[in-house]
C-alpha cells in the first residue's frame, strides 16, 4: 500500500515536470512518515541523515571533477585539431564526415566523461564542416548525438562511477575497463548507417571538393589531444592515479592545453567554465543525494524482496527477465536521463542479479549500454538536445536519421548481453 | 594553428530570459571557489604524495565537506535559474495556463522539501551539538559541518520561493516563447 503509493506519488511528480530530485525526495519521505506513524517524529529524523550521508563520500569527488574536464575540454580546441587530423587520415569523400564525427567523438570519450559535454565540443566542429560539405543539418545532429553517447562507455565515465557508488563489488576501474570493448562496438556499429544513410541519400556532394589537411602538421597540432587519454587511462591503468586523481590531473592537462598551447580558454572563460561545471556537477549530485532518502525508503519498506520473487517466479526464465529489463530500460531512457534511471533501477535490480548469479560489472555495462541508447532516443535526450540546438533544428526533425542509430546502436547492446566477454575480457586480462 | 580559424565553436552562452536575480553572483561566486579548492586540494593530494613522504589524507574530510557545500550552493543556483534535471515533455507543451501552473507546482514543491530538510535538519545539527560530535578525521566537532545543510537547504527554499514568484509573474507570450526557443 505504502510502496503502491511512494511510486505513483513519484511518477505522477515527475510527468508533470517536478524536477526528479525533488520528486524523489517527497515520495520518499512521505512513505518514511507513513511506515513509522508511531516513532519519534515519525521517523523523519532519517531524511537529512540520509540526505547528508548519500552526499558525504569521497568517490563521489570524481564527479565534479569529470564535469570540469569534460567542461574544459569542450573549449580547449582540441576537437577541431583532432578532427582535422582524422580528415587527413581518412581524406576526403561522401559519407567520410560522418565517420570523421563518430571516431573524434569516440576518442573524445577517452578524455571527458558525459556525453552532452563531447556533443558539444564536437557538434560545435562538426555541424559546420558537416553543412558546409552538404550534408543536412538534422543528419549531422543525428549523428553526433549518438556518436556522443558511446563517451559514457568509453573510459573515463561519469555513469560509471554512480554506478560503482551504488554497487557494492563494482570498481571504477573494473567498470572503466569492461565499457572500453562495448563502447568502441557502439561506435563502430553507428558507422554502419552513418555511412550507409549518407551513401544512400547522396549527401555530402560537395565534401570531396574540400581542402584535405596536410597530414604531419595536423598529427602535430592534435598530438596534444591524442595524448590526453594517454596521461587519463594509462596514468590509471599504471596505479599512479585514482579515478579522481586522474580527472584532476586531466583538468590542468586540459588548462595547460587551453590557456597556453592552444589559446582557446582565457581567464574570463575560466570563471565561466568553474561555474558551468560546478552548477551542472551540482544537479546530478543533488539527485544522488534526494535518491537517497528514496532508496532507504525503499529498503525500510520491504518491497524489494517482494518483487524480486514475484519477477524470479514469473516463469519467463533467466533470458525472459534479461529481456524484459532491456525493454523497460530503453523505455525509461526516452523519458528519464541516466542518473535517475541508474539510482531508481540499480537497488530494485540488485536481488534480481544476486538470484541469476549475474555478474555486476557486466550488467553495469548493460545498463549504461542502454543509458547512452537513451541519450539520444526522442523525446528527452540529453544529447540530441545539445546537437540540435547546435544544428538550429528543432530536435522532431531529427527523428527519421536518429531511429537508424538507435537501431544499430540497440543490436550492439544485444551483441554484449549475449556475449559477456566483449566486456568482462578486459577486465579479467588487466586483473581488476 | 588551424588553415580555418572560423571553425572554432562559438559557445552561446546560456542566459536565462526572465532575468535572473542579481543576487545569484553570490551563488555563483561561491561555486566557482568551491569548485576551484576542489580541484587544487586534489591536485596538492597527488604532487604530495609523489614528492613527499607525507601523508595529506586528512585533507579527504574537507573534500568532502566541500563537495556538500558545491551540491547544495550549485543546487540553490541551478533552482534559480530552473536547469534541474526535470521531464519538460509535459510541463513545456499545452496552453500558457497550464505551463505556469506546472512550473508553479514544480516550484513550490521544491521549495516545500527544502524547507522541509532545513527545519528537521536543525535536530541533526543540535544532536551534533549536545552531544559533542566530533569529525572522524581531523577531529574538529561535527557540527562545524552539519550546521551548512539546514543554512544551505533554507537558501535553496528561498530561491525556489523566488522561482514561483517569477514564474507567476511571467507572462503568458513568455511561456509560448519557450516553444520558439527550442526549435529556431
Amino acid at each position: 500500500m505504502i510502496a503502491t503509493l511512494l511510486f505513483t506519488a513519484f511518477v505522477v511528480f515527475m510527468f508533470l515536470g517536478v524536477p526528479i530530485g525533488a520528486a524523489l525526495g517527497l515520495a520518499g519521505a512521505a512513505a518514511i512518515a507513513l511506515a513509522n506513524q508511531d516513532a519519534q517524529w515519525f521517523g523523519l529524523l532519517a531524511v537529512p541523515q540520509n540526505f547528508y550521508a548519500g552526499l558525504g563520500k569521497y568517490p563521489l569527488l570524481a564527479i565534479p571533477m569529470f564535469v570540469l574536464v569534460g567542461s574544459i575540454f569542450d573549449r580547449s580546441g582540441v576537437a577541431l585539431r583532432l578532427v582535422n587530423f582524422a580528415v587527413a587520415i581518412v581524406g576526403r569523400g561522401p559519407g567520410m564526415l560522418p565517420l570523421v564525427a563518430i571516431s573524434v567523438a569516440m576518442f573524445m570519450g577517452g578524455i571527458s566523461g558525459s556525453g552532452p559535454a563531447t556533443a558539444a565540443a564536437v557538434g560545435g566542429v562538426m555541424i559546420a564542416a558537416m553543412s558546409r560539405a552538404g550534408y543536412p543539418a538534422a543528419f549531422s545532429a543525428s549523428v553526433v548525438a549518438a556518436a556522443s553517447s558511446t563517451d559514457i562507455l568509453i573510459p573515463p565515465s561519469i555513469a560509471f562511477i554512480v554506478y560503482s557508488v551504488l554497487v557494492s563489488g563494482a570498481s571504477v576501474p573494473a567498470l572503466f575497463a569492461a565499457g572500453m570493448f562495448p563502447g568502441v562496438l557502439a561506435g563502430l556499429a553507428l558507422i554502419i548507417p552513418a555511412v550507409w544513410l549518407s551513401r544512400r541519400h547522396r549527401m555530402g556532394q560537395n565534401e570531396s571538393s574540400e581542402p584535405r589537411p596536410p597530414f604531419w602538421r595536423s598529427l602535430r597540432e592534435a598530438s596534444w589531444g591524442l595524448l590526453a587519454p594517454v596521461v587519463i587511462l594509462g596514468g590509471m591503468r599504471m596505479g599512479w592515479f585514482t579515478p579522481t586523481e586522474a580527472a584532476v590531473v586531466a583538468v590542468f592537462y586540459g588548462l595547460f592545453v587551453g590557456m597556453v598551447v592552444h589559446r582557446t580558454i582565457g581567464l574570463r572563460d575560466l570563471y565561466e567554465i568553474l561555474r558551468e561545471a560546478g552548477e551542472l556537477s551540482a544537479v546530478i549530485l543533488i539527485v544522488v543525494s534526494l535518491a537517497g532518502i528514496f532508496a532507504f525508503s525503499l529498503s525500510t519498506l520491504g518491497v524489494i524482496d517482494p518483487v524480486t520473487n514475484a519477477i524470479v517466479h514469473s516463469g519467463l526464465g533467466e533470458w525472459g527477465v534479461m529481456g524484459c529489463i532491456l525493454v523497460l530500460l530503453l523505455i525509461m531512457g526516452m523519458f528519464l536521463d541516466g542518473i535517475s534511471i541508474m539510482l531508481i533501477f540499480v537497488p530494485l535490480m540488485m536481488p534480481i542479479l544476486r538470484h541469476y548469479q549475474w555478474d555486476v560489472v557486466w550488467f553495469g555495462t548493460i545498463l549504461v549500454l542502454c543509458i547512452a541508447i537513451g541519450q539520444f532516443t526522442p523525446p528527452m535526450a540529453v544529447n540530441l538536445m545539445v546537437s540540435s540546438k547546435i544544428a538550429q533544428v528543432r530536435m522532431e526533425s531529427t527523428t527519421r536519421w536518429v531511429l537508424w542509430m538507435v537501431l544499430a546502436m540497440t543490436l550492439a547492446t544485444l551483441l554484449v548481453v549475449a556475449f559477456p566477454q566483449i566486456s568482462l575480457w578486459l577486465p579479467a586480462k588487466l586483473g581488476y | 594553428m588551424s588553415s580555418e580559424p572560423t571553425d572554432e565553436p562559438q559557445h552561446t552562452h546560456r542566459r536565462t530570459p526572465d532575468g535572473e536575480p542579481r543576487s545569484l553572483r553570490f551563488d555563483d561566486a561561491c561555486i566557482v571557489v568551491t569548485m576551484a579548492l576542489l580541484a587544487l586540494i586534489t591536485f596538492a593530494n597527488v604532487l604530495v604524495r609523489y614528492f613527499t613522504d607525507a601523508s595529506f589524507a586528512w585533507t579527504e574530510e574537507i573534500s568532502v565537506f566541500l563537495m556538500i557545500v558545491l551540491a547544495m550552493v550549485g543546487g540553490s543556483a541551478a533552482v534559480a535559474r530552473d536547469t534541474h534535471i526535470r521531464i519538460e515533455f509535459f510541463a513545456e507543451s499545452g496552453s500558457a495556463a497550464r505551463r505556469r501552473r506546472l512550473a508553479q507546482l514544480g516550484a513550490m514543491l521544491v521549495a516545500l522539501l527544502f524547507a522541509f530538510i532545513a527545519v528537521i535538519s536543525v535536530r541533526m545539527v543540535w544532536d551534533d551539538w549536545r552531544y559533542e560530535e566530533t569529525s572522524p578525521g581531523i577531529g574538529v566537532p561535527q557540527w562545524w559541518y552539519s550546521i551548512w545543510l539546514p543554512l544551505l537547504s533554507a537558501l535553496i527554499s528561498a530561491r525556489a520561493i523566488g522561482l514561483y514568484r517569477r514564474r507567476s509573474r511571467q507572462s503568458d507570450a513568455q511561456y509560448l516563447a519557450r516553444d520558439e526557443e527550442r526549435a529556431p
